[in-house]
């Protein structure tokens, strides 16, 4: 049996596709845009090493705007761990403690996660439209005139424009992996609990979250891995504007690649979000594992 | 509607019965209620100007139901857009994707976490990564690599970076299921005169068919959505995805909503549908492989 | 055919200006313009019995282009398409179209795998320019020595690069001033004001009226080039801002600041839809022909649309943009130039074939262009005419008697330059910078 187990030949071809597949797919591109990012290229003519000049002036140059992008993702994460997976949270403890209607919430709440981003982006542009939009025909009718205005085209409300349809399909989402957690808990815990005397709140506090930590982990690096690639959503909605309000590393990646003709500072954005996407969920890792 | 008439409490229900009543329950079951109607509304919406006509959108009846069905847009989504040509191409790129990813990442968990040998942390570890690679970061080498083995324009050129790009998360959710199978399974098995594949095929394999459900929901929430890829890999509209196809008319009808409303409803209520008569199993198994993974 | 001379004369005066970049040597003795005496072809064109050998393979070409169904270009290459795959039955002719903005990713990412199409359509300058130094791009010197009568070499200006042509130009464009006659009159006016004074005023009495005068697409910056482009040159003149464009002088002018301002005055006072900022180009000319403003300044390609419309063409007239200094600057100097273009890959294993095709494509769409009212001709119509709808007949006098062109700034421009400008012209109609700002802003970023 051990013998079996450890041949070589079988192991290789069990795991042959998967590497051949990651390797040649994620992780070769990244090889190359790493070589990419030390050079000054348009793409397709001639190449010049420039060493990090490409990363000194990414995080230099106002107008990239790299720190911009950055931040807006960052906020956007911020959020998300701030708002979305609180209320996606507080909707899976009251969904699994056991509620009237929990299956058709359960179907409601998860059903934008299953509409296509760029339905959803078509969606709400035509929601945010400033003239015959559904949310500015509601602000009018009920006398609020002078807040109805062009959300995505303003430089002050068009971030937040972005975030809300980005935040509102995955609360569906983490809701469900959390909901899962909650359902996990064993009933016996919540009603030993419960004769204790202890309120909702006490037990949601002291057993059920302790208990999913570990999806609270996952969610966590989800939600910022998430916001930090985010780009499908903006892209439909602004592609960055107005005036870079609402660009993200990802959109202004793809402006440097296709539009500027800078490949080579392309790939730095490209190998920059990889590296945070990257030290973010290890450190989201470390602080779960010092809780322990 | 339909969600509402099946299953309307669990029928396992054990600890339901003890409601905190009273109005705090009050005040979070309105939240609960309100945070549906946010979620229903946008798609009632979209389904009903996408049955009217531009006056009726714009002004004379903006949320109501229309006042004269206007089938006609949904023929013009379906003629002009070719709606249903590319619905069928993103159901074939999303079944291959599906199982190649499923295939894939059953055998590398396989090697991974029942057969021994040095190294296979790490290798796991090094399939982790993979989470947490931004798919836009490497449209152009892979272009480029598709370009040389000839597969542009082709099923092929969604399909395997959708697979490769779902690796990572089928093999986190597998191995979550893996360990749960006993090892004495594979000793029996062995004893029985079975090798390392019939093992895999026979024993593996037919156990792990919860988180096959699982992978597949993940697998086909990434390739449907998709947009960037599908756009630059596929030039020729034989094998465009709805993504595409619903970028491409909304840019061609900015004007006239109608259209556009009929196109998102077809590349959105299928999947609804399924998701409506599955939803009891699809949550089931999303939870099994959340608390797995 | 006589205007037409005219129209050709004016731009072999100003090629200097029209051309590109430093990378284009101007034709010392430009050809004399074609003879349009001897429209010696029938209506359709029939191929010169194109060096393609008879063989019985079929030869497979492969184009991608702009033309989506909603483009106003879409039914003249429909109908050239048709033409000229009937002329060339040994060729397999296949074609994509793409909309604008997808295109130019897709466009670069293929160029960048050397997995272009056969023929591909392009912007002329430095967009195509790029491609050429890259070596990607098939050399069409040689199958245009069969095309010199009927293609004019100063059309070809745009796209010649150290003296050789690379691009089959299309149509040539300008900007215009589109005026809804029947707003117009409602505040009494019978005609397009003609100076400056009087168009301000105009505008002062349309707000007073409650009507928007102009409408511009704020989500996509090249709208706004279209009036600010205008606005710098009737203050500044021609020479100043195609000198800027074609990098031969620096950004740091202090006329060019204060027309800025100028520009954003007219913003500031509130001539422009303020919903403007967050819709497309489509959704503002749609409101233009809805009547939700008096006018409209964008690429006289919108005849073609506005002609066909038979509710608005009636009311809608097309004008140039009164000079603002007429110290500086006179009417007759316009933005625009051949800039749709069609090339060839020089990885296409076809490469000679489709350059001849490319040509007679090109020629056919051209013609089926101009009649359409997609804009003005590059190569010299040797068809009737007649049928050119009026809006284009009086862009066609306007250039006639136009004496400097500069072309479109974002296509003048290198790709990052022309990014980093429209950047900043964005930031002037959200009235983040002004002008000096805004000559500041690009004299660091970008000379």
């Amino acid at each position: 049996m051990k013998k079996m187990h450890s041949n070589k030949l079988h192991i290789a071809i069990f795991l042959l596709p998967a590497l051949l597949l990651f390797v040649g797919v994620l992780i070769a591109p990244i090889v190359m845009s790493t070589y990419y990012s030390f050079f000054d290229w348009n793409g397709f003519g001639a190449k010049t090493f420039i060493g990090l000049s490409n990363y000194k002036e990414l995080f230099s140059s106002n107008a990239i705007g790299f720190m911009k992008a950055l931040v807006n993702s960052l906020i956007l994460a911020l959020l998300s761990v701030g708002i979305q997976l609180p209320f996606a949270l507080w909707l899976a403890l009251k969904l699994g403690k056991g509620i009237r209607g929990e299956r058709a919430f359960l179907s409601v709440y998860f059903m934008p996660v299953l509409i296509s981003t760029v339905v959803i982006g078509q969606l709400w542009l035509k929601i945010y439209n400033p003239s015959y939009g559904i949310l500015n025909v509601l602000l009018r009718s009920i006398g609020l005139d002078n807040l109805a205005k062009a959300w995505l085209g303003t430089k002050e409300t068009a971030l937040g424009a972005c975030f809300v349809p980005t935040l509102w399909q995955y609360v569906g989402y983490h809701m469900l992996l959390l909901y899962a957690g909650v359902k996990s808990v064993p009933p016996e815990l919540r009603e030993a609990a419960m004769l204790d005397g202890a309120t909702e709140g006490q037990v949601n506090r002291f057993i059920v979250i302790p208990y999913i930590k570990p999806i609270l982990k996952i969610s966590m690096i989800f939600a910022i891995t998430g916001s930090l690639k985010s780009f499908d959503l903006i892209y439909v909605l602004t592609n960055g504007g107005p005036l870079h309000a609402t660009e993200v590393p990802s959109t202004l990646m793809i402006n440097m690649l296709f539009l500027r003709n800078r490949y080579g500072m392309g790939s730095t954005i490209a190998v920059l979000l990889i590296v945070l996407c990257f030290g973010f969920a290890l450190i989201i890792n470390a602080i779960f594992r010092e809780e322990d | 509607m339909a969600f509402f008439t099946h299953g309307d409490s669990l029928p396992d229900n054990k600890h339901g019965k003890k409601r905190s009543g009273k109005l705090g329950g009050g005040i979070s079951y309105g939240i609960l209620l309100l945070w549906a109607l946010i979620n229903l509304f946008p798609v009632y919406w979209m389904f009903t100007f996408s049955l009217k006509n531009n006056e009726e959108i714009f002004g004379e009846n903006v949320a109501g139901l229309p006042k004269h069905w206007l089938w006609s847009n949904y023929s013009t989504a379906l003629n002009t857009g070719e709606m249903g040509k590319y619905f069928v191409n993103s159901v074939i790129v999303a079944v291959a994707t599906i199982v190649i990813t499923l295939v894939v990442a059953l055998m590398a968990t396989y090697a991974m976490s029942r057969l021994v040998w040095r190294g296979r942390k790490m290798m796991n570890k090094f399939f982790m990564l993979g989470l947490t690679i931004p798919i836009h970061a490497s449209i152009v080498p892979i272009y480029v690599t598709l370009s040389r083995l000839h597969m542009l324009n082709t099923y092929w050129a969604l399909i395997i970076p959708y697979s490769a790009f779902s690796l990572s998360m089928g093999i986190l959710i597998c191995t979550g299921f893996m360990s749960e199978l006993p090892y004495e399974l594979d000793e029996a098995a062995c004893i029985d005169g079975c090798g390392v594949w019939g093992i895999f095929f026979r024993i593996i394999v037919p156990l792990m068919k919860p988180a096959v459900a699982t992978i597949g929901i993940y697998t086909f929430l990434q390739c449907w959505n998709e947009l960037m890829f599908a756009n630059i890999f596929i030039s020729s509209s034989t094998y465009k995805t709805l993504p595409v196809g619903v970028q491409a008319l909304s840019g061609q009808y900015l004007t006239e909503w109608g259209p556009i409303g009929a196109a998102l409803v077809m590349a959105t209520f299928p999947t609804l549908f399924v998701y409506i008569f599955l939803s009891k199993r699809i949550q089931e198994s999303f939870i099994a492989g959340a608390i797995k993974g | 055919m006589k205007k037409f001379l005219a129209m050709l004369l004016a731009v072999l005066m100003v090629v200097s200006l029209a051309a590109c970049g430093g990378k284009t040597e101007t034709p010392a003795a430009p050809a004399a313009p074609a003879e349009p005496a001897a429209p010696a072809a029938p209506a359709a064109p029939a191929a010169p019995a194109a060096p393609a050998e008879p063989s019985a393979e079929p030869i497979n070409l492969e184009m991608w282009c702009i033309a989506t169904e909603s483009d106003s270009n879409r039914h003249s290459y429909e109908a050239a398409i048709a033409e000229v795959t009937a002329a060339h039955p040994e060729i397999n002719f296949t074609w994509e179209a793409t909309e604008n903005q997808a295109y130019k990713t897709k466009i670069k990412a293929a160029v960048a795998a050397n997995e272009m199409p056969d023929i591909f359509f392009t912007w002329s300058c430095a967009f195509l320019g790029d491609f050429v130094e890259a070596g990607r791009v098939y050399c069409l010197d040689e199958v245009y020595e069969n095309f010199k009568s009927e293609l004019p070499e100063v059309m070809m200006g745009n796209s010649t690069y150290n003296g050789s042509h690379y691009g089959v130009p299309l149509t040539m464009n300008i900007v215009g001033l589109f005026a809804n006659m029947e707003i117009l009159k409602s505040v009494g006016y019978d005609e397009v004001p003609g100076t400056y004074t009087e168009f301000i005023e105009c505008c002062d009495k349309l707000l007073a009226n409650g009507i928007i005068p102009f409408g511009c697409a704020g989500k996509e910056t090249w709208c706004v080039t279209e009036y600010l482009e205008s606005v710098i040159q009737k203050s500044c003149g021609s020479q100043v801002l195609g000198d800027i464009f074609l990098g031969k002088a620096t950004w740091n002018n202090a006329d060019v600041a204060s027309a800025v301002d100028t520009f954003q005055g007219l913003v500031t006072k509130g001539y422009f839809d303020p919903d403007g900022i967050a819709l497309t180009n489509d959704e503002v000319k749609a409101n233009f022909m809805a009547g939700k403003y008096a006018f409209y300044m964008n690429g006289t390609w919108n005849c073609a649309d506005f002609a066909a419309n038979e509710n608005f063409k009636d009311k809608v007239q097309v004008a140039e943009f009164p000079v603002i200094n007429a110290d500086k600057a006179t009417l007759g100097q316009l933005i625009g130039g051949p800039s749709d273009t069609l090339a060839v890959a020089a990885s296409s294993e076809n490469a000679e074939v489709a350059a001849n095709f490319t040509m007679e494509l090109g020629r056919a769409i051209c013609h089926y262009g101009y009649l359409d009212g997609c804009g003005l001709p590059a190569w010299t119509p040797n068809y009737d005419t007649s049928s050119v709808n009026p809006l284009t007949q009086t862009v066609s006098e306007i250039v006639a008697n136009s004496n400097a062109m500069v072309l479109f700034g974002d296509t003048a421009m290198s790709a990052d330059s022309a990014n980093t400008y429209l950047d900043y012209v964005a930031l002037v109609y959200g009235c983040e910078v002004d002008g000096a700002g805004f000559v500041e802003g690009l004299t660091a970023d970008i000379g």
